[in-house]
């Protein structure tokens, strides 16, 4: 019974929920092993909702955001002075925030300050750091060494740090802070990349590729990349995105706590990060205006743990 | 059309890993290349295919002269050695490696592989008939690598030399670790391939499999060959290390 988890294990097959409460008895019934919980076996798949409900919290926003594109609300011109501070009611599902906007759309618009851009920060990250750490862990040698000192001397820059660099320097659109934290979270791609690609260079595999008449590309870029490495770029996507709508969301905060507006999204234009920074400044009595905000951060962010967790167990 | 390797020299920090090797694979025979663990056989196999990590010049010198009816291929003498050996891995010299599971994709399913293999080689890309070729059930295609036991993986191997449809084939070890009736299965495959003019280089420890199907015989120590003759007359052996060998095999089968 053991041997046959063990295998299922290797064969990292995912098993059905009552077939994993029987494993999970019979296991007990051995004696071998005495402790065996259904967590311990989440790592098989098992049981486990939490990557679904990750992907769906993490496709949440990119549903606000066709939303939002498809309605085509304006969010700036409407405001109704008589709602101000409005608890929730039908017409306004969470109310309005003190000068009469409707926190729902307001929240909904927000999407488009981040999903956007942060999937313009992912595909430059992409650009950059897959076909560096690709050739670099492919050739070895004096251009791997070139490109890893450019890498890491730009990874050895905090990433915030470099990101208000890039705002200070070239002024501040939320464009131009996806491309810089694209930029900046290349070298962790591009390391990432490197190291698996080098290990998996010299593997049988390769070479009996090549010896049938493959060509070096077509093994780089089809085998190893896209076959035996593409979770692990679809899971540094996923955490670059919720790095970016963590770094949107703080620099809009920052910016609207001075009301200057200096650093990310400016009100009027909503983000979740100004808009808790608004509240914060001139509570209303309407609660939802600061909490919808901070908790759609927080569950997407959860969301995108989740399934970048979902994502490093599936690959091992 | 045939192959020709003389004077094979690989070198890795001034020491000689092979030296003043030479052989033949001609179509329709089968070369046998046999010799203790660490002897060269594999490192030899790979520089008829270019594969020996670091093949730039000074490492790795030879003469290999790839006749292809008309055209000639001598890839050593060309000063871009990694483009002059493409039109020769596949379509000329194909290898069935020593640990087949390795040399197979781990994350895609085997069907696909085979699929890959036949378009490469030009070929319909459907792999049934190609599983069924080497007595496997067609619901194997579906499985990936490490689902594979060791003889279905070494089968799969198989498919996939077979499939890519080279004219010459390098053969690394094809029986090892494998039961007495795989392995018999295995042979007729080579065997139905030699008949049908694939010319073949046998990699192996087993002598047996040498006065099975062997036309031709060569012994390898410590990266030189010591000894290349016919297949036929086994017990004339001149070398100490080849006799060793053979009497090791004989007091295996008991005489």
């Amino acid at each position: 019974m053991l041997g046959q988890v063990v295998q299922e294990v290797l064969g990292r097959r995912r098993l059905g929920g009552e077939r994993a409460q029987d494993l999970l008895a019979e296991l007990r019934d051995t004696g071998l092993i005495e402790q065996v919980q259904v967590q311990d076996l989440g790592v098989l798949g098992v049981s486990s909702l939490r990557p679904w409900l990750g992907v769906a919290l993490l496709l949440f926003p990119v549903l606000l955001w066709v939303i939002s594109l498809a309605a085509g609300y304006d969010v700036i011109g409407d405001v109704d002075v008589s709602l101000a501070s409005s608890a929730p009611s039908a017409a306004h599902w969470l109310g309005c925030d003190h000068l009469g906007r409707d926190v729902l759309w307001r929240l909904i618009t927000a999407s488009e300050s981040f999903v956007g851009p942060a999937l313009l920060a992912c595909a430059v990250a992409l650009l950059i750091g897959v076909p560096a750490g690709a050739l670099s862990g492919w050739l070895g040698g004096l251009p791997a060494s070139l490109t890893r000192f450019v890498l890491s001397t730009l990874a050895s820059l905090p990433r915030f740090v470099l990101v208000l660099l890039v705002c200070a320097a070239f002024g501040n659109s939320v464009q131009l802070i996806a491309l810089a934290a694209g930029v900046a979270y290349a070298p962790t791609l591009a390391e990432a990349i490197y190291a698996r690609i080098q290990s998996f260079r010299h593997r049988g595999f390769v070479l009996a590729g090549q010896a049938h008449g493959l060509r070096n590309g077509r093994i780089l870029w089809l085998h190893l990349l896209w076959v035996n490495h593409r979770r692990l770029i679809l899971r540094h996507c996923v955490q670059l995105f919720a790095y970016f709508l963590l770094l949107e969301t703080t620099l809009s905060y920052i910016g609207g706590l001075d009301g200057a507006g200096s650093f990310g999204v400016a009100q009027p234009d909503p983000s979740w990060g100004n808009m808790v920074a608004f509240e914060w400044r001139e509570p209303s009595a309407n609660l939802w205006a600061s909490l919808a905000p901070g908790l759609a951060t927080a569950l997407v962010l959860l969301g995108a743990t989740w399934t970048g967790r979902a994502l490093l167990e599936e690959q091992a | 059309m045939s192959v020709h390797l003389r004077s094979l020299r690989i070198l890795a920090e001034e020491k000689a890993l092979v030296s003043q090797v030479s052989l033949e694979i001609l179509p329709g025979k089968i070369t046998v290349l046999v010799g203790a663990s660490g002897s060269g056989k594999t490192l030899t196999a790979r520089s008829i295919l270019g594969l020996v990590r670091g093949i730039e010049p000074g490492l790795v010198e030879a003469d290999l002269e790839l006749r292809d009816g008309e055209q000639i291929h001598r890839p050593y003498a060309q000063a871009d050695r990694e483009r002059a050996f493409i039109p020769i891995r596949g379509p000329l010299v194909g290898w069935l490696p020593q640990n087949p599971r390795a040399a197979l994709d781990p994350l895609r399913a085997v069907g696909p592989q085979i699929s890959a293999c036949l378009k490469l080689a030009g070929r319909e890309s459907a792999p049934e008939p190609w599983l069924k070729r080497v007595n496997l059930a067609l619901g194997v295609g579906a499985l990936f690598p490490h689902q594979l036991s060791g003889g279905m993986a070494q089968r799969v191997g198989i498919a996939l030399a077979l499939a890519r449809g080279s004219r010459f084939l390098i053969v690394d070890e094809p029986t090892t670790g494998l039961d007495p009736s795989l392995r018999s299965g295995i042979l007729k495959e080579l065997q139905e391939a030699r008949d049908s003019g694939v010319g073949l280089l046998l990699i192996t420890h087993d002598l047996r499999l040498v006065r099975q199907l062997g036309d031709h015989l060569l012994v390898m120590d410590r990266g030189c060959i010591v000894e290349d003759r016919s297949a036929r007359d086994l017990g004339a052996m001149q070398s100490p290390q080849a006799q060793a060998l053979w009497q090791a095999t004989a007091r295996l089968e008991g005489r």
